[in-house]
């Protein structure tokens, strides 16, 4: 029983729900779409409580949150859990939520715009540009005028890492595209070329940082969700959290896109604006994700594609359901990250480029076969 | 009523279209013939509205510049050559799109047109398939039924709707071929119009009102398909010797590529 024998109709090998998925005419994905992102909230509630309800300590989430209703005397044991699932679990499992969220639906964004299942803001550069804007900011903030860097506070990084990200993808898009045409193989290359530019110039940066900066770049760029606090997630939510609301506004034009620019336009969709709020959004969200974490790669590109073969690639449901799913693996592979070499913790970028790079291949091979080359 | 006053479109500062005047009317189908490169397609994209050019272009007495993208796609839809999708839509889902403008963007209407659209091409059963896994010519189809959907109604408000199709039987077999051009017969004959970038001149001959014969960007020739295809535009526009001849009954030209007198 696969997914496309239910929605070919194949109903001699159906499961009841692939049946009552059926009920919808053929080749209407609709109500299959609905039962998923109906899954994948609940999923997603499950899992932040899961996050926040375990850890190396065996500080008890119920308890605290009980005593935080309640307004319960805090002894001293209350203050320790307090803090840790509070202080600690608390934002790490929401902005790790909202991080996942945001590199699986700027993955699916970004698929959509450029009509590429393999484009990624992780592979076209954005994420190094990002990074360049990050360690630009952790080496040289020092010597930005000292008013300028308390206004900015915690918005320094996340904010270096925007403006990091938006011009690579405004470069990127300025050299892939002309006369109204993105060039998908051009804009693949150059971004090869503009993640080792940035790479090269992060590496000065690298050579010309002290001992301390060093280590806050070596510790950040692997990419981790520890460390997350509320003050990190005032910064870096609020923009991941207005891409995220945005970009489902831009789900019929994205559809339209698949047929082609030009196709788009005569379905009636303003391309050239679509095109720059969905650059803008992706190049917020996945600044403001790097900023706190790091660099986390492949979650875009695993996410919308394991969904589009569940419920298929309508951006209407691929944008929602990506961001839950997003999430949600991000969760569950910082639960992995924390537990496999307890009391100690791994990066979790490692954990998702382990799982994530062999998926890549899988998916290039299994098209290479497709397309018989 | 479409129409185009001394339309000049350049592509990366090469001119491809110099001064093309033509009106395409409601009711009739209009087609626009010529050799390779001859500005067929650029003179459809430019009366879409798709590129920027010099002149005047109306559609319904409204310029055609001034209009947002969504206005244009209520009283137009455009038939690309042919496209390749990097998603696994199913056929459903792709003539579906064609119905989110427009009036017949209800739930209830859109099941309907795109069961209709989809018998419309020869579809029908197919709206469960992927659209990747089908051949070339059912691709068209598709694509065919997805622009229908999107202008259903013929005439809106009063006002004619234009189906523009670019090569909308290159790829198909001559029962399709067939069934396309009376589907865009019947659409002019229901009130809306049509403009078809066309090569099979017997198939242009046999369903189009108007004929707009290409050279080289400019108009050679243009009229009714009786008038248009002479022994003498062959050899100027195409540059080939051929005789064309007339079906008995009907007194349409056709031509045989046969008759190419070295």
């Amino acid at each position: 029983m696969s997914l496309n024998d239910a929605v070919r109709g194949d109903s001699a090998r159906g499961f009841s729900l692939m049946r009552a998925v059926q009920s919808s005419a053929a080749g209407d994905r609709t109500a299959i779409a609905r039962l998923t992102l109906a899954v994948l909230v609940l999923v997603s509630i499950l899992s932040l409580a899961l996050s926040i309800a375990t850890g190396a300590s065996d500080a008890s989430a119920i308890n605290v949150i009980g005593a935080l209703f309640s307004g319960a005397e805090e002894t001293a044991l209350s203050l320790r859990d307090r803090i840790i699932v509070v202080d600690i679990r608390m934002p790490r499992a929401l902005l790790g939520f909202l991080i996942g969220a945001a590199l699986a639906m700027s993955g699916a964004v970004m698929q959509g715009l450029f009509r590429n299942p393999l484009a990624d803001p992780g592979l076209v550069g954005i994420s190094s540009g990002s990074a360049l804007g990050a360690v630009l900011m952790i080496v040289l903030g020092a010597s930005l005028p000292a008013g300028l860097m308390l206004t900015l506070g915690a918005f320094a990084l996340p904010l270096a890492a925007f403006i990091g990200g938006l011009l690579t993808t405004l470069l990127l898009y300025r050299i892939a595209t002309r006369g109204g045409q993105t060039s998908v193989a051009t804009m693949l290359l150059a971004g090869i070329a503009i993640a080792a530019l940035a790479g090269a110039v992060t590496g000065i940066l690298i050579y010309i940082a002290d001992d301390k900066q060093l280590r806050d770049i070596t510790f950040w760029s692997l990419g981790s969700l520890s460390g997350m606090t509320w003050a990190k997630l005032f910064a870096a939510g609020p923009i991941i959290l207005l891409a995220l609301l945005v970009v489902p506004f831009l789900s019929r034009g994205l559809n339209a896109i698949t047929l082609g620019e030009a196709a788009a336009f005569h379905m009636g969709v303003k391309v050239q604006r679509l095109k720059y709020i969905a650059v803008v959004a992706v190049a917020g969200a996945v600044g403001a994700s790097v900023a706190v974490s790091g660099g986390i790669g492949f979650v875009g590109i695993v996410v919308p594609h394991l969904l589009r073969i569940v419920i298929g690639p309508d951006h209407r449901y691929l944008l929602p359901a990506s961001a839950l799913f997003g999430g949600v693996l991000m969760l569950g592979a910082d639960m992995l990250a924390r537990t496999i070499v307890a009391p100690a913790e791994l990066p979790i970028g490692i954990i998702t480029a382990l799982a994530g790079a062999p998926f890549f291949l899988w998916v290039l091979l299994r098209d290479r076969a497709r397309n018989g080359w | 009523m479409i129409t185009a006053k001394n339309l000049t479109v350049a592509l990366s500062g090469k001119t491809i279209v110099h001064g093309v005047s033509l009106t395409a009317k409601a009711g009739e189908l209009t087609a626009i013939v010529g050799p390779n490169g001859s500005g067929k397609t650029t003179t459809m994209k430019a009366l879409a509205g798709e590129l920027p050019s010099k002149g005047d272009v109306t559609i319904n007495g409204h310029a055609v510049g001034a209009l947002e993208p969504w206005q244009l796609a209520v009283k137009r839809a455009v038939l690309p050559q042919a496209a390749a999708i990097a998603f696994p839509f199913t056929v459903r889902e792709i003539v579906r799109m064609g119905l989110t403008v427009g009036p017949n963007r209800h739930a209830e209407r859109i099941d309907a047109i795109t069961s209709e659209a989809l018998a419309a091409v020869d579809l029908s059963g197919f709206a469960g398939r992927f659209y990747q896994e089908l051949s070339g010519g059912e691709q068209q189809r598709v694509q065919l039924a997805r622009v229908l959907s999107q202008i259903w109604d013929p005439v809106l408000d009063g006002e004619p709707c234009f189906l523009m199709l670019d090569e909308p039987v290159s790829a198909l077999d001559i029962r399709h071929q067939l069934t396309i051009m009376r589907l865009a017969r019947r659409y002019c004959e229901s009130g809306g119009g049509v403009i078809a970038v066309m090569h099979d001149l017997n198939l242009t001959a046999m369903f189009a009102d108007h004929m707009v014969m290409m050279k080289s960007g400019r108009i050679a020739r243009a009229g009714a398909p009786a008038e248009v295809m002479t022994d003498d535009a062959m050899e100027a526009v195409f540059g080939c010797r051929m005789r064309i001849n007339s079906v008995p009954a009907s007194g349409l030209p056709f031509v045989l590529p046969h008759t190419a007198l070295a």
